[in-house]
């Protein structure tokens, strides 16, 4: 049994603000009077993480993944509760935990926006103190494998999104972390930039073993990378388990689309049984079907009906997890491992 | 002591590092690099030709004549070079990383935050203007006939003169985690630089005595000065010493303080 490398015991955030009228009018009188607002961005969260784990830490908008990503690494301070990484408390901003984790964030960058990404990733060196040999090393085989060597001694400010963020990921790795945050790292990137980028960060993982937990709003990244996800809603933690249970969570149905050469009658006994769904010329269906009986549907659909394409869901986890975060409730009668 | 010279080679070889950088994007803007230079030579000018202006109608200012009062003048355009050069820009910076969220990458290197906050731009054009700011100080320095020792004394006096009032501007800087916006505190930081540039005999009693203790701003031209001019008037650069301490325990604190009261800006 591996160690746990992160141990986060009912965890809390909170944070005040203020609310201000529309208008000069609400400014003068906020200006004098200010009625402070208190959120907790993050309530009595519990989490373990073992040495070489990937996590998925999924969540809408506002949940406080960031937050929670934010006192991993002691950018700011708990309120209440402890946090235990790698044997250190990370509000202390001990030296030694500051050179065993990286945090990569898709939105923002710690390169120097003016001097090209080689001249940030040689100050990270010295901050890191990586030996000249390492260095060398390591820029090498990252730039190779995410295709950047070109594009080293470009002015960071010219460069695209997708190709700023590869040399992001590569100045948060080259000191060799042993836990990486990665917060949406493939926010706005074209399809295969976040492929390439799922790719790399896979290929590190299985080369270092290190310990990563990853923020998305795109389930592909979670799909290729995690096996364990955790779930946050409003602060609180929803969900904390194997991506196989998650995907079960409302039932073991699996969905499948059929399209049909003709309109089909919509009222026949045969679909009602699975839930259809309709387009609106009845040329088109999505039908729920118990997992254990896909493959006798289909031969039963494919020999009644006149079929011109058929589809099972690829990532029922996106079904999941749009159908959770409109109804956050549902996983209140969930029990999690 | 072996791990004092490693981790001061280490803090050494970033801030090389940060020259470096710093040095590449200014020299990109070449506009705004030279004006910077012609702006720095106006300043020494106007400071200069203010104070011989006054004493083309007076003969002394306390107990000051001209000579003695152009040479504190040029020591305090040393202190405002080096101040130019390696952390006016800084003071600006801190605000906009702390509203931007830009310190969280900052908190996260393995060296001081304060280190990385306030040593992190370098104003290379100052390294042209701070020749000409050292030739005023020997020449006025000359002028005033110091002896040979206080000539060699003169990088301590400046270390110590430019460290007081950096540790003033870094404590006053920690508000800003609080304001957030941080214009008010940089102008007011600007007006202690004012307050220095003069000697502290120019100020009534009580302020006087409020800018010594309190706020110790005076003590970082005329302390070493009148220590240079009158070697019995020691006492202002033990008060220096004194100030330096408490302030470096005041500014440890408030620094933990205000970084644990920073909630970084939402992504």
């Amino acid at each position: 049994m591996n160690a746990p490398v992160i141990r986060a015991d009912k965890l809390s955030k909170k944070f005040i603000s203020y609310k201000k009228a529309p208008g000069i009018k609400g400014t003068v009188s906020s200006f004098f009077k200010r009625k402070p607002i208190e959120k907790y961005a993050v309530n009595n969260f519990d989490l373990t993480i073992n040495k070489g784990e990937i996590i998925g830490l999924l969540g809408p908008n506002g949940a406080g993944k960031t937050t929670l990503m934010k006192m991993f690494t002691g950018i700011i301070v708990p309120s209440t509760g402890e946090l235990n990484i790698l044997g250190h408390r990370p509000s202390d901003r001990n030296l030694d935990f500051r050179r065993k984790i990286a945090l990569v964030m898709g939105q923002k960058s710690q390169l120097w926006w003016d001097i090209p990404a080689m001249d940030s990733f040689l100050l990270l060196q010295k901050y890191y103190e990586v030996s000249e040999q390492n260095f060398k090393e390591r820029i090498e085989e990252m730039g190779t494998i995410l295709n950047v060597t070109s594009l080293f001694h470009i002015h960071v400010r010219k460069l695209s999104l997708g190709e700023r963020m590869k040399l992001e990921l590569m100045a948060s790795l080259l000191h060799n972390p042993e836990v990486i945050f990665l917060d949406e790292p493939t926010i706005g990137l074209d399809l295969v930039a976040q492929e390439n980028i799922r790719n790399f960060v896979k290929r590190y993982h299985e080369k270092t073993n290190c310990t990563l937990i990853l923020t998305s709003h795109y389930m592909q990244d979670v799909l290729a990378l995690c096996k364990r996800l955790v779930l946050i809603f409003d602060g609180k933690k929803g969900y904390d388990g194997a991506i196989g249970d998650f995907e079960k969570i409302l039932g073991n149905n699996k969905t499948v689309n059929f399209n049909f050469s003709n309109s089909q009658n919509i009222e026949e006994d045969f679909w009602k049984q699975y839930n259809p769904l309709w387009n609106e010329d009845s040329t088109q269906v999505e039908i729920q079907v118990p997992e254990d009986e896909v493959r006798a549907v289909g031969l039963e659909v494919l020999k009644k009906y006149p079929i011109t394409d058929f589809q099972t869901e690829k990532m029922p986890i996106e079904r999941v997890m749009k159908t959770l975060m409109e109804n956050p409730d549902i996983l209140r009668n969930q029990k999690t491992p | 002591m072996n791990s004092l010279i490693k981790s001061a080679s280490h803090y050494f070889s970033v801030y090389k590092n940060f020259v470096s950088t710093s040095t590449q994007v200014q020299a990109s803007f070449r506009t705004s690099f030279i004006l910077l230079i012609f702006m720095d030579l106006f300043f020494y000018i106007s400071s200069l030709a203010s104070v011989s202006f006054i004493f083309d109608h007076v003969e002394t200012i306390g107990p000051w004549g001209r000579e003695q009062l152009m040479f504190y003048i040029s020591y305090m355009l040393v202190i405002d070079a080096i101040h130019m050069m390696m952390f006016s820009h800084n003071f600006w910076q801190l605000s906009l990383y702390i509203r931007k969220g830009d310190l969280d990458f900052i908190l996260l290197k393995p060296l001081s935050s304060i280190f990385s906050c306030f040593f992190r731009h370098f104003r290379t054009p100052a390294l042209i203007t701070f020749p000409v700011a050292l030739f005023l100080l020997i020449y006025y320095g000359i002028a005033v006939d110091i002896s040979a020792i206080d000539w060699m004394l003169m990088p301590l006096y400046l270390t110590l003169s430019i460290t007081l009032i950096i540790l003033i501007e870094f404590i006053l800087s920690t508000a800003m985690f609080w304001m957030v916006e941080g214009t008010g505190i940089n102008f007011l930081r600007m007006q202690m630089q004012q307050l220095a540039r003069w000697p502290n005999f120019v100020f009534s009693d009580y302020i006087r005595k409020f800018l010594t203790t309190i706020i110790p701003v005076l003590l970082v031209g005329s302390a070493p000065v009148q220590f240079i001019y009158n070697k019995s008037r020691f006492e202002l650069l033990i008060v220096m010493i004194v100030a330096l301490i408490v302030l470096t325990k005041v500014l440890n604190t408030l620094w933990k303080v205000a970084l644990n009261n920073y909630e970084s800006a939402s992504s």
